[in-house]
């Protein structure tokens, strides 16, 4: 069904992978021409990045978006501050996973807990933040359960708020543990580029 | 104590300057193609404008494909006039590329890349494409200047929607589209996030108790709702070209080294042209045909003109203005004479659209609409001599002189230009026919006088 066609991409797509740092890097081109980078921990095999780069519709390339860790500042950040960018006082929204759930954390908010609002929107497959106060406002999506188009619900949602960050859990359904034991024990399968130089081939 | 100045804050309001074909705005036409003696900057030559606005229907349908049409005239007949006429009443959706003949003859580009890429400039491909906008109402805007004057300015910028605040850092270039825009707290606006463009959407409801002064144009809006970033689908055009350009990029790291665009493959512009049809068929685009004009186009050589046969055939072509001013002359690259100085087999293919000089009534007309455009007064017998000179030499040389006539006329503290003034920069500036009278008198005296001549011969 639909978790088995996700799957059928994924293994249909061309895999490249490298050990480098205590982490297995692996990155995935599909055949529509996106691309998707993962990287795991070693010791624990925790997600620890996944970023994806999508065409535009003009064929263009476009910057890597962060899907699950900390965004990247390289220096490709500082050029664009010709224009606007967010002032670094702002709330800042990231995924971090546990094994057992999706987790998100949202730093920078300086209100108290019984402010916030979180709740499902599973007509619109989506978790919207609320505040009371009108400071803040998110509405995303779960990714993984979009891709194996799996319902959202609403018990398997939970908030906590402490050190000025409000972290939202998501219990991860059955369907993700198993795809995603799957998935690893076939990464692991993947013959990595060990640590050390590539052979850069000079084309 | 060193005295501080205070920089001044220059505005960067644009002042347009003035070009030799500024003043047309368009084709002169009314609805049923008639057209009228004066308008829009057109005067005169209604034959061949009557034609051209046949042309700019067929271009507005669409429908028809790589069609050409060739402008000839004398030298000074309006023909690059009728080519912008028809390139501001196509409108601004509308590609037009304007090329001159020897444009094209590069040493890093073939004359054939060259050409194609005209072509493919002059088609424009509308389609939807997600971008991320902010959208707004501004709370609190805060620009900081140096005190020295001189550095960055460093600005910051709150907005808010119904549910949430947030305050942004503002780059220069941001601050600078913002004082141009007069933005200011309580509008709402967007930003679209990869381009900087701003755009106001109009005033919120909350503050039309305010009793600011503000024009009978204000408009109010609601505070936008929900997330201050959005995707949202915005139309555009861009020419086949610029697809080709970011689809030929080479990719990852090797793009530092490669700085220009260079030729594009043909393999890459024949997947481009296979996707946008396939876009076509799936509505998500549209195909605008445009116009490419080639001025001076007996500068081309025998390989562009068997090019452009060819590229006229293609169901992806524009349409295609050439204007020339030669007689029966000699085609570029080869020994033959034909009529323009283009091959028969081409000129075949062409709708002929002739201009005829104009008479001395059209003369003063066009000779009053360059007064108005470069804002210069005359006085009637001015303007009477000014068009004697105009039909007696060409009409450029008479519109070279207005100018010149209107800073004499400055310098000597008048308001407007008098006969005098006219018959001083006639004697300071010589036309074309008294410059050769000069040449041939006083011959002997230049240098290389005696190489020249026996170069001539040889030729």
């Amino acid at each position: 069904m639909a978790v088995q066609s996700w799957i059928e991409i994924l293994k249909t797509s061309k895999k490249t992978a490298l050990i480098h740092d205590g982490k297995r890097k692996i990155h995935y081109l599909f055949k529509d021409g996106n691309e998707m980078a993962e990287e795991y921990d070693l010791k624990t095999d925790e997600l620890l990045v996944r970023k994806w780069r999508v065409k535009s519709t003009l064929g263009a390339q476009g910057q890597w978006q962060v899907e699950v860790g900390e965004p990247t500042a390289g220096p490709a950040a500082s050029l664009d501050s010709e224009v606007i960018k967010e002032n670094c006082s702002n709330p800042v929204f990231i995924r971090k996973d546990t094994k057992s759930s999706f987790q998100w954390r949202i730093r920078n908010l300086p209100y108290p807990k019984d402010v916030f609002c979180v709740t499902v929107e599973p007509s619109e497959r989506c978790i919207i933040i609320k505040t009371s106060n009108k400071k803040y406002y998110k509405k995303f999506s779960i990714t993984d359960l979009d891709r194996i188009q799996l319902p959202l619900d609403g018990s398997a949602l939970s908030f906590t708020h402490a050190n000025n960050t409000l972290i939202v859990s998501y219990k991860k359904p059955k369907e993700v543990l198993t795809l995603e034991q799957e998935l690893l024990k076939e990464l692991k399968k993947l013959k990595g580029t060990s640590d050390g130089d590539m052979d850069c081939k000079t084309q | 104590m060193a005295t501080t100045k205070v920089p001044e804050v220059r505005d960067i309001a644009r002042i347009e300057r003035i070009g030799a074909h500024s003043h047309i705005r368009g084709l002169g036409l009314d609805d049923a193609l008639e057209p009228r003696q004066v308008s829009q900057g057109m005067v005169g030559q209604l034959a061949s404008r009557r034609a051209a606005g046949v042309i700019l229907e067929m271009i507005k349908d669409g429908h028809i494909a790589g069609r050409a049409v060739l402008i000839a005239g004398q030298p000074g007949t309006g023909k690059t006039a009728i080519a912008m006429g028809i390139a501001q009443s196509l409108g601004p959706d509308t590609p037009f590329t304007a090329l001159a003949g020897s444009e094209i003859f590069s040493l890093e580009m073939s004359k054939t890349e060259a050409l194609s890429q005209a072509f493919r400039k002059a088609i424009g491909v509308r389609i939807k494409e997600e971008t991320e906008i902010i959208e707004g109402e501004v709370v609190e805007i805060q620009i900081d200047r140096p005190a020295t004057g001189t550095g960055a300015k460093v600005g910051k910028l709150t907005l808010k929607t119904t549910e949430m605040e947030t305050i942004y850092d503002l780059g220069n270039k941001m601050i600078d589209c913002l004082s141009k825009e007069k933005v200011q707290a309580g509008d709402v606006i967007t930003i679209d996030k990869a381009t900087g463009k701003i755009s106001k959407l109009g005033r919120s409801f909350t503050r039309a108790r305010d009793y600011d002064a503000m024009g009978a144009q204000t408009q109010f809006v609601q505070c936008p709702e929900g997330e201050l970033q959005k995707r949202k689908e915005v139309v555009h055009t861009v020419s086949l070209h610029e697809i080709d350009v970011i689809n030929s990029r080479t990719q990852g790291f090797l793009a530092l080294f490669s700085g220009d665009t260079g030729e594009i493959k043909s393999e890459v512009r024949e997947q481009i042209n296979a996707k946008v049809c396939e876009w076509r068929e799936e509505g998500k685009a549209e195909i605008i045909p445009g116009v490419l004009f080639i001025d001076e186009v007996h500068m081309l050589d025998m390989e562009c003109f068997s090019f452009l046969n060819r590229a006229l055939e293609s169901d992806l072509s524009p349409v295609l203005i050439m204007a020339t001013n030669r007689g029966i002359t000699r085609i570029r690259g080869t020994n033959y004479q034909s009529p323009h100085g283009i091959p028969i087999d081409l000129l075949d293919r062409l709708l002929i659209i002739a201009t005829s000089p104009y008479t001395e009534k059209e003369t003063r007309q066009i000779l009053k609409i360059r007064c108005e455009e470069e804002d210069v007064e005359l006085s009637e017998e001015a303007h009477t001599v000014l068009t004697r000179i105009g039909m007696e030499t060409s009409l450029r040389y008479a519109i070279q002189l207005i100018s010149t006539a209107g800073l004499v006329c400055r310098k000597r503290k008048g308001t407007e230009v008098q006969v005098e003034d006219v018959k001083r920069v006639y004697s300071l500036f010589l036309d074309e026919a008294r410059s050769s009278q000069y040449m041939k008198e006083y011959q002997d005296s230049f240098l290389f006088n005696e190489t020249q001549t026996a170069q001539m011969d040889t030729s």
